[in-house]
């Protein structure tokens, strides 16, 4: 009887803390690779890929979804205008879409209909909210377009240089190094300034991005490079103009924007001259471009178009992998794990729940990023502090639909103004805190470059 | 007895399994194969290629209709021009139907046919002291480039336009227009379809065989049928060009309101849709690959284009008119784009994808 109680006691014990045991993620092995962004992935490869919408909306989420993508895509028109107006009165171009081609990157070019390279400009110092200090006249951007009657606040001259990079195989590859000067400005600066070169990034997964958690993106951060891998990476806090609070930054490529509602707001502000209830100022205000311009109301986006945009960007999805049963494909991904580029290019992490969009909500994702600033190294700096980010720091790019973006595109360019043609050039690139990794990508046999290059393809 | 119970049944088992129809003929997998290729090269040759040609010619009348107008401004001579326009926005409208490779990758969609027309600036440019030369216009935003601006000195508001109300700078601006269409964009079009670095008919040609757009078969076909192409035009002209002006109730918003032709603009879309499906020009087309293997949803899809064709027939008024005044009409056309495009998206993608193999 007492072997019973026994026998009974210690099935109990044991029942009762497997029960307690809170249930882990399944293995890596448990999950479809090429689900990227989760349930919040789309099976397409086209050149339209970044564009889906993510599946499972209801018919309203859906039209909602609808008008924010034609607002996306919609040409604004200077004041006053019955529909879509408010270009101006200086702007960088004239729609969302006119930038980030197909939903993705843009080209790195200035001062075109189809340029996605703008100009952030400041001066030394910081404002009241620790950012960059706006320079006279010029504020934090540089417009290179105008409607008729004002002038472009000045034109960006782009000049590359070459610059090879042998390997120790003796393969000699030639990257570009971009040098930035202001021509025709409109107005004199005075004092010294700073220019930070932004290419328009592409819009893969960006709700799922911001529903990461903070406590997540901090985890990543190895403040005294505890495992002696060189990275030790950074959160960036920055003050939003819109809580009025510092929060922690996700997007803009130093990481300078805390929320998409900012980041969509302050693109139609600034790229656009577009003003909104998030961003009610227009980016000329106070400056001699606004006179002699007509004004109209404002703002002048209505705010249901601002909010149906955030959705409409919250809810594109994210594309598929494609040949991740390939075997150099999969060699290609032991070895960028083996040689750490996941070290800050981070595989998979998981969103935070969000009851009112199931889709993003707790989703195991790979976007291959950790949304930490990293010291990049001198040939990459801008020299441009931007709140916590120094002038060599910048915000690790997800790597989620890369291989797609020569067909976005049509012709890719990587890195954050462009410089790099190819994936190849964009590694070779990498210093600071990614030199480990860099030195031994030159280590590596052409082959093996090739796997890895093939892998990165199949993101 | 046994034994003869066992051989009948022997027998019907042999009977049984000589009927049984073979699962693949290989003959039938290699026309198939080979009408690929054909419809294919059909599709650049026949049904590409002389549209965008055509598009030349009709944007070299239309230039040297303006010119003329510039010249001889009378009411027959803005007449001409004014159908030389339209003659050149069918053509255009017809090659929506594909906007496959360079039409969006080189932007000559959005440099000619960007919407709405910037009047404000517009207004500031004519009384500029721009020279209004066609090297100044292609530097303009693109709401002061293309069709429309162009549609709205060519005819006005409500189609009002007069000869005598035209003045100097308007005409110059038409001249230049007209030129920064034809030289910076339309001949540019054709020309990276028939010649390097582009050659995209090479391209198409060569899917699956070395192209550098399409390296499979596959591609190029769902390319052609997806948000690039057929079902993608279908979309936009259901559920926004039409679905807009009609669930909002405002006759601003729609695309060619100064010449009466926005309708016709919806309507050339899809026979544009329906030409990639049918081939023209004598030449293949996805219907016949489509009705080797699957006869009945070849004449569901054909049925189904011709549905929404003859529906425009229904709306007897300008489209600013019928939203308010043919609504039921507009709503039956609009159910027939939806239904055509989720055949196009659904039916025939799942066809593609379960018989291109290569």
């Amino acid at each position: 009887m007492k072997k019973i109680y026994i026998v009974f006691g210690i099935a109990v014990f044991v029942l009762a803390f497997s029960m307690c045991h809170k249930a882990a993620d399944f293995p890596d092995s448990g999950y479809d690779e090429r689900m990227s962004g989760g349930e919040a992935t789309v099976l397409d490869e086209s050149s339209k890929a970044f564009t889906i919408a993510i599946n499972g909306l209801s018919a309203r989420d859906a039209r909602v979804h609808d008008i924010g993508d034609q607002t996306f895509d919609q040409a604004f028109v200077a004041p006053p205008s019955p529909i879509f107006t408010g270009l101006g009165p200086v702007y960088n171009n004239i729609s969302c879409v006119n930038c980030h081609r197909n939903d993705g990157e843009g080209i790195p070019t200035a001062g075109f209909s189809n340029s996605g390279l703008l100009f952030r400009i400041s001066q030394p110092g910081t404002d009241a909210h620790g950012g960059p200090l706006a320079v006279p006249e010029y504020g934090g951007q540089i417009q290179d377009q105008a409607v008729l009657g004002a002038k472009p606040e000045a034109n960006i001259n782009i000049a590359y240089t070459d610059m090879p990079v042998t390997y120790p195989d003796g393969t000699v590859v030639t990257l570009r190094k971009p040098n930035y000067t202001l021509q025709n400005m409109y107005l004199p600066i005075t004092g010294s300034y700073m220019l930070s070169p932004r290419l328009a990034p592409p819009m893969v997964g960006l709700g799922l991005l911001e529903n990461v958690p903070e406590q997540t993106i901090l985890s990543f951060v190895d403040a005294g490079d505890t495992n002696g891998d060189g990275i030790t990476g950074k959160a960036n806090y920055v003050y939003d103009v819109y809580t009025k609070k510092q929060e922690i930054g996700k997007f803009g490529l130093k990481a300078n924007t805390p929320t998409l509602l900012t980041q969509i707001a302050t693109a139609y502000q600034q790229d656009m001259g577009v003003t909104s209830y998030v961003q009610p100022v227009e980016s000329a205000y106070g400056q001699q471009q606004m006179h002699g311009v007509a004004g109209d109301a404002h703002p002048e986006l209505a705010d249901s178009l601002l909010n149906y945009v955030l959705y409409y960007v919250k809810t594109l999805a994210v594309p598929a992998r494609r040949d991740v049963t390939d075997a150099d494909v999969k060699t290609g991904q032991l070895i960028f794990n083996q040689i750490n580029c996941s070290g800050c290019h981070r595989p998979t992490m998981r969103t935070g729940v969000d009851v009112t969009m199931p889709e993003i909500s707790n989703q195991r994702i790979q976007p291959f990023t950790d949304l930490l600033l990293h010291d990049m190294g001198e040939g990459l700096a801008d020299n441009r502090p931007d709140f916590l980010a120094t002038g060599t720091e910048w915000r690790t790019q997800p790597l989620w639909g890369i291989g797609l973006l020569q067909k976005t595109t049509g012709t890719a360019y990587y890195l954050h103004d462009g410089r790099a043609r190819t994936l190849e050039e964009a590694i070779l690139w990498h210093d600071g805190e990614a030199k480990k990794s860099k030195q031994q990508f030159l280590q590596l046999s052409s082959g093996e470059r090739a796997k890895l290059l093939k892998f990165l393809g199949s993101l | 007895m046994k034994n003869t119970i066992f051989i009948c049944a022997l027998g019907i088992a042999t009977i049984t399994a000589s009927c049984h129809k073979a699962t693949q003929n290989p003959s039938a997998t290699e026309n198939f194969a080979t009408l690929e290729q054909t419809v294919i090269n059909d599709f650049a040759n026949n049904t590409a290629l002389p549209q965008y040609a055509n598009m030349v010619s009709a944007a070299v009348a239309l230039n040297s209709a303006v010119t003329t107008l510039h010249s001889a401004t009378t009411d027959a001579n803005l007449q001409t021009a004014q159908a030389a326009w339209k003659t050149l926005r069918t053509g255009w409208e017809q090659c929506e139907g594909f906007l496959i490779g360079p039409v969006e990758a080189n932007d000559y969609d959005p440099n000619t046919d960007t919407w709405p027309t910037d009047k404000t600036q517009l207004d500031s440019l004519l009384a500029s002291n721009n020279a209004l030369q066609a090297g100044d216009i292609a530097v303009l935003p693109q709401s002061l480039r293309g069709y429309h601006p162009l549609e709205y000195m060519l005819f006005g508001v409500g189609g009002s336009r007069t000869a005598a109300s035209l003045t100097q700078k308007q005409k110059q601006y038409m001249v230049s227009l007209a030129a920064d269409m034809l030289n910076n964009n339309i001949q540019p079009l054709y020309q990276s379809w028939v010649s390097a670095p582009t050659n995209y008919a090479q391209q198409v040609i060569t899917a699956g065989k070395g192209s550098a757009a399409y390296t499979k078969r596959l591609d190029f076909f769902l390319d052609i049928t997806g948000d690039n192409g057929m079902a993608g035009i279908c979309g936009e002209v259901g559920s926004e060009k039409m679905y807009e002006p009609f669930i909002n109730k405002d006759s601003t918003i729609t695309e060619s309101p100064y010449s009466d032709n926005t309708l016709l603009d919806f309507k050339n879309n899809i026979i544009g849709a329906q030409n990639v499906y049918l081939g023209l020009n004598g030449g293949k087309g996805l219907r016949d690959l489509v009705a080797l293997q699957n006869k009945s949803l070849d004449n569901k899809i054909q049925a189904q284009f011709a549905a929404a064709i003859s529906a425009f027939s229904n709306i007897t008024v300008r489209y600013e008119q019928a939203i308010f005044t043919q609504r039921v009409q507009v709503q039956q056309l609009m159910d027939q784009l939806a239904a055509l495009k989720d055949i196009l998206e659904n039916d025939l993608t799942d066809f593609l994808k379960q018989y291109v193999k290569d």
